[in-house]
């Protein structure tokens, strides 16, 4: 990993705290592991790494109804499958949920096999409805706490989606904006 | 022993615990024996997040002691979970499958197997603190035993129960809409903590 990724990992951290989130449910994905490794040696933060991506939706939920904040952050292919989860655990109670997620499949992914993510991601969460932001320069990293602060008014899920140029650090201004 | 006696028993050694059901059969069986609509989160067909769900709950109000109950539909849907918890090991957390045996909420239909050891799998994936109770004079004999006290980390129970009689599917669900239950048990929780989850008392 490069300075600016770093950069970019410790900027997204501190942005999570500055909003209350403590808790954080993980899985990996080859672009987030700066950011699940920055958040995993940061004590403001209780880091769960969990065994599937639904599982990161149960304990955020379960988390916001004793009044700690949290954020799942997981791949594109996580995501797909956790689709069930958010309409009846989410939709069903009103508990708001906050996801970070990688744009896989999308301009710069070198792996053909995000394909399906690339032509499905969005349009998935469209159809339920799951409103998202798309971040991909390091000038935009505020947006997390007001998406983050969205999902809590409205009490439902709202997911930002991670460019590889942001995680990398080569999006915008390099992460120094 | 009978899913509903077994129940009746766990709602007469409560104390304070806060409870979060599973699908179908254990939320109708709970709400059957307490009628709590407070400090129970009836969540219902989660499809194995109950006792995930209980988890997060658990960790933000280490003040609360905490059931959860799993069917061992949900349970063999996502066995996994039991590395989540031992991992984060959580003293205030009960996690109590209720062994049937069956897919009770969808007409007791068959399980892949039958005969999976519970207990057996739990101790395998590194838990200590597991209890498993076939008999309801055993029951009533020895869960405060397990649920006393202070200890050191996360407990598993496992609940041998028959699966629900055609009668006993007939029950009742608890009837609350999801957003009202929401406010009913988040005010309990605020109540008894003081914290603020929905961003205004009242």
């Amino acid at each position: 990993m490069n300075d600016k990724s770093s950069d970019v990992a410790r900027r997204i951290t501190d942005e999570l705290a500055s909003c209350g989130v403590k808790l954080v449910a993980s899985l990996p994905d080859n672009w987030l592991m700066n950011v699940i490794a920055t958040v995993d040696r940061d004590p403001r933060f209780v880091h769960v790494p969990v065994n599937r991506e639904e599982s990161a939706i149960g304990l955020c939920s379960g988390a916001y109804m004793g009044a700690m904040g949290s954020a799942a952050l997981m791949g594109a292919s996580g995501f797909m499958t956790v689709i069930y989860a958010i309409t009846k655990i989410n939709y069903s109670y009103e508990i708001p949920l906050f996801l970070m997620v990688t744009l896989r499949g999308a301009l710069g992914d070198h792996h053909k096999h995000h394909v399906s993510n690339g032509l499905y991601l969005r349009p998935v969460m469209e159809a339920i409805d799951l409103p998202y932001q798309v971040i991909d320069d390091a000038r935009d990293i505020g947006l997390i706490s007001r998406a983050y602060r969205h999902s809590r008014t409205f009490c439902r899920p709202f997911a930002v989606l991670f460019t590889r140029d942001l995680l990398r650090g080569h999006g915008g201004n390099g992460g120094h904006g | 022993m009978k899913y509903l006696d077994a129940f009746k028993v766990l709602a007469k050694h409560r104390r304070d615990e806060i409870v979060v059901t599973s699908a179908g059969n254990s939320g109708q069986a709970w709400w059957a024996a307490t009628r709590d609509s407070e400090a129970t989160f009836y969540l219902d067909a989660s499809m194995s997040l109950s006792t995930m769900w209980a988890s997060g709950l658990a960790l933000a109000r280490p003040e609360l002691k905490i059931w959860a109950f799993m069917g061992d539909g949900a349970f063999c849907m996502n066995p996994g979970m039991l590395m989540v918890e031992r991992a984060m090991n959580l003293p205030n957390l009960t996690h109590i499958l209720v062994s049937n045996r069956v897919y009770g909420a969808t007409s007791n239909a068959a399980l892949p197997r039958n005969d999976n050891d519970y207990a057996a799998i739990a101790r395998a994936m590194g838990l200590e603190r597991v209890f498993a109770f076939g008999a309801l004079d055993a029951l009533e004999r020895d869960f405060p035993g397990v649920i006393g006290g202070n200890v050191r980390g996360h407990t598993f129970v496992v609940l041998e129960v028959e699966p629900f009689s055609d009668a006993e599917q007939k029950l009742e669900q608890p009837p609350f809409d999801g957003p009202e239950l929401k406010y009913r048990f988040g005010r309990e929780i605020e109540r008894r903590t003081d914290c603020n989850i929905f961003g205004y008392r009242v």
